[in-house]
């Protein structure tokens, strides 16, 4: 290729006007491009993987494509304000973790009552495996559950065509629409071409509609009659979409009905098996509502049907009820053949099909296990872990060390109970620091604690991060208060929601396309709450935090500490944007005795380690925060 | 000399977080699609800069539809970090070639002793009973006499190319790298691949 040619390609962006033009994207910024050629004026959203990049990325060129982007403090309230946009006849985009949608889903399930005027899309990233997440929660039964029609991309550039798609389905039906996008759609790797922009962009107008939009008892009777119809409308126009596909083998016995992604696996089953002509595939690209007569005519042609979908059989029940409805006798195949655990591959597709089409096992595959078998016992444990100098590192050691000190006054053999919540603090359920007993959601662990406290006779020592109190603390925290729970409530404030990529929130001072905000603090609120002991520490400064947290954990009724430094990731960027020095520490070798390993085994820093019996810390990644020559007993760590 | 172009070309890039795993599957991916190919990939990132694992999967080729490659037909693993390679040793196709970066990195439950790490002769030969060809080299120490130890991933990414087995020109990954990295880190990435290039094209 010419290298002006070459230049050209390489300074395309997402906001390019260029259609036709392909470049090589991640899907969710593809699903972001997608928002861009649909001429999306607002997009609100609450960061999580694998969902985040779509919001990064609109937030950087908000400015210049005309569209309003936030960071909302959690999933409902972005719902809101995308529903809102909507209503005015904007159209508004939200996006967020398969997790997130619970929290959501209050105002999800009445938006579809009421409809919508703009163009409303709702984009979920469901995660197969749980790469990143809590649970393997599957969106498409909120999604039902909700009368919402979902989409759901079998490649990259589906996803963002899918886009496109949704915005112009949901302005015609005035109903919001969902996007079901999984891991390796969010965070897959595609060349994808672009399409054009739209550039209309309309006033936001609010019409005072109360008779729909005030949703008492009479309004919701009718409105729900009214959704009822629209969504029947939804049924007839899906099945000719071009998202929903048939390919009938001429003398094919058996059918596969692929949804989403799990159809390139299934393609790509068939040529491993090289059964291509011999199958019959139907292509669902909308799993609710399903293309009816398409399925009907899928297993009108064949003897046995398999459906393959990642996580639940969600479109397999469907199917199974569409035949039963329309009396065709065919045995269809499902999660007895698919796994319903993790992300599909096209291994367990083809593994399904030799089942049915009686080809042997697979050798290939089977020698793979044996291999993988052979090494299974040498592989390293290599677990995520704190990054060298986080400040959550000493927040968890100091916790741990003060609350057992006070817990062996409750008595013989008490232990501390450490609840914790959704964020990289997660991490220090690893040893060496063996601190989170319990992590179940956002904001959860100031609510388990509150639990705890009227059944427990122990020290109670929760903690969650900044961005995780706003999003979800502050009502269990009330709780707390309320009903007089003696627990200790720690805020990990590291300035940032850092587990998913740093983005801003209300304590930070500025919103998602940088523009400064009043920076509220969290000590502010806790004592607005009502909280009596409320401290702020510097958790490096190991001393003086230990002694005020004891004095939290010794304070009867709620206590509250902010635990505030800034992130060791960011707070390393800041120093060198200023130009300042990062001053690792070294061990002194005459002075650390080789009977000793503290900073070693309490500490578990990635950046100390062992050499000679002593311990040695690697000056590229050590930023200098100082923990571990304060723990030395030997003074033995010193910065350079 | 043009390269006959193969049906499917499947890569699994194994590394640690801070290796630039996904810097070359970047790379590579650009490369790939302006050549004219197909390209599909995907990468689990969220745990990336934390020292996890990290690998990421580039599959180059006219017929391909799914991001993930199957288990047993990888046909190049690229290992800048021994101990990633060998988890990854189960997508090897028995034809496929390994490119093993030999300088470890020790995760810290090692460090605490709460796991133990093979020794490389042990990785080796299981990666060369499982594999067509293994092909070991610095890549840190080729950095450095590079310019930088950093461009290790480069390196890497030279040695990936001159396996030839890859449906892309190296013209390109150097046209890439021009447009990628600014003027003055050129140089450094020019040798880095070239070094690549030559530890196993030799």
């Amino acid at each position: 290729m010419e290298t002006n040619r070459l230049k050209e390609l390489a300074r395309l962006t997402v906001t390019s006007d260029a259609p036709g033009e392909r470049m090589f994207m991640l899907g969710n910024e593809a699903i972001a491009r997608g928002a861009i050629e649909a001429g999306v004026q607002v997009a609100a959203a609450y960061p999580g993987t694998p969902s985040s990049e779509i919001m990064e990325t609109l937030a950087e060129v908000a400015a210049k494509s005309g569209m309003y982007a936030e960071w909302s403090v959690n999933e409902k309230v972005a719902f809101e304000v995308a529903l809102a946009a909507s209503l005015c006849g904007v159209r508004a985009m939200t996006s967020m973790k398969h997790v997130g949608l619970n929290v959501a889903h209050d105002s999800v399930m009445t938006a579809n009552y009421i409809g919508v005027k703009g163009g409303l899309l709702l984009v979920v990233a469901d995660d197969p495996w749980m790469w990143s997440s809590q649970n393997e929660q599957d969106s498409r039964y909120v999604a039902e559950q909700a009368y919402m029609p979902v989409l759901e991309p079998s490649s990259i550039q589906e996803a963002k065509d899918m886009v496109v798609s949704a915005f112009e389905l949901s302005e015609q039906f005035k109903h919001p629409f969902m996007l079901r996008s999984v891991t390796r759609i969010g965070h897959g790797r595609s060349d994808v071409r672009l399409g054009e922009i739209r550039r209309e962009r309309v006033p936001g107008v609010f019409e005072k509609d109360p008779m729909r939009l005030v949703v008492v008892p009479a309004v919701a009777r009718r409105n729900r009659v009214l959704m009822l119809e629209r969504f029947e409308r939804i049924k007839q126009a899906v099945s000719n979409l071009p998202y929903n596909e048939l390919k009938l083998g001429k003398t094919a016995r058996l059918g596969i009905i692929a949804c989403g992604l799990s159809y390139s696996y299934a393609l790509e089953a068939i040529d491993y098996l090289e059964l291509g002509g011999k199958v019959s595939v139907l292509k669902i690209g909308t799993p609710h509502p399903l293309p009816e007569e398409l399925i009907k005519k899928l297993l009108e042609s064949v003897d046995e049907a398999l459906v393959v979908e990642e996580l639940e059989p969600f479109v397999e029940t469907h199917v199974k009820a569409i035949a039963q409805e329309a009396d065709i006798r065919v045995k269809i195949h499902g999660k007895n053949l698919i796994p319903k655990v993790g992300e599909l591959s096209t291994r367990q597709v083809a593994e399904a099909l030799a089942k049915l089409t009686n080809h042997e096992s697979i050798a290939g595959f089977s020698r793979a296990d044996e291999v993988a078998r052979d090494v299974a016992s040498l592989l390293p444990l290599r677990p995520p872990a704190l990054c060298p100098g986080c400040p959550h590192r000493a927040s968890n050691y100091l916790i741990g060390v003060v609350s057992r000190k006070v817990a062996r006054q409750y008595g013989e053999g008490i232990q501390p109970i450490y609840p914790g919540d959704i964020g990289c603090y997660t991490l220090a359920v690893n040893p060496p620091l063996n601190a989170v007993d319990s992590c179940i959601c956002m904001g959860g662990g100031f609510g388990v604690a509150s639990g705890l406290a009227h059944v427990i006779k122990a020290p109670i020592v929760a903690h969650l991060g900044d961005s995780t109190f706003f999003h979800s603390g502050i009502p269990p925290l009330i709780n707390a208060v309320y009903n007089k729970a003696n627990i200790t409530m720690v805020v990990l404030d590291n300035s940032a929601t850092a587990m998913t990529g740093f983005q801003p929130h209300p304590g930070t001072g500025r919103t998602a396309t940088g523009e400064e905000a009043p920076l509220l603090k969290i000590e502010d609120i806790a004592k607005a709450c009502g909280v009596e002991f409320v401290e702020v520490i510097d958790p490096l400064d190991l001393k003086k935090a230990a002694d005020t947290l004891e004095r939290a954990i010794r304070f009867e009724g709620p206590a509250v500490v902010v635990s505030r430094s800034i992130c060791a990731i960011l707070g390393q960027r800041e120093k060198r944007r200023k130009g300042e020095e990062i001053v690792p520490y070294r061990v002194l070798k005459e002075k650390c005795s080789d009977r000793c390993d503290a900073c070693i085994s309490l500490l578990g820093c990635p950046a100390i380690m062992r050499e000679d019996s002593k311990a040695m810390i690697d000056s590229a990644t050590c930023p200098g925060c100082g923990l571990c020559a304060q723990i030395c007993p030997y003074k033995a760590i010193v910065q350079e | 000399m043009k390269k006959e172009k193969i049906k499917e070309c499947n890569v699994i890039i194994a590394g640690v977080g801070g290796q630039g795993v996904i810097l070359m599957s970047e790379l590579l991916g650009n490369v790939a699609m302006r050549d004219g190919l197909n390209v599909r990939g995907s990468e689990v990132l969220g745990m990336a800069v934390r020292g996890g694992s990290v690998s990421s999967t580039i599959r180059i080729g006219d017929h391909i539809s799914a991001p993930l490659v199957a288990t047993g037909t990888c046909d190049i693993l690229v290992g800048l970090e021994p101990s990633e390679a060998l988890r990854h040793i189960s997508f090897l196709a028995p034809s496929g070639v390994v490119i093993l970066n030999t300088e470890t990195v020790i995760p810290f439950m090692v460090t605490i002793g709460m796991s133990g790490y093979p020794g490389l002769k042990e990785i080796t030969e299981k990666l060369a009973a499982a594999s067509g060809r293994l092909i070991t080299l610095d890549a840190v120490e080729l950095a450095r006499e590079a310019g930088s130890h950093l461009a290790a991933n480069i390196v890497m990414l030279g040695a990936l190319l001159g396996t030839g087995l890859l449906p892309v020109q190296v013209e390109s990954v150097k046209k890439e790298i021009e447009v990628h990295f600014s003027p003055k880190l050129i140089p450094v990435n020019f040798r880095a691949l070239d070094f690549g290039y030559r530890a196993v094209n030799n």
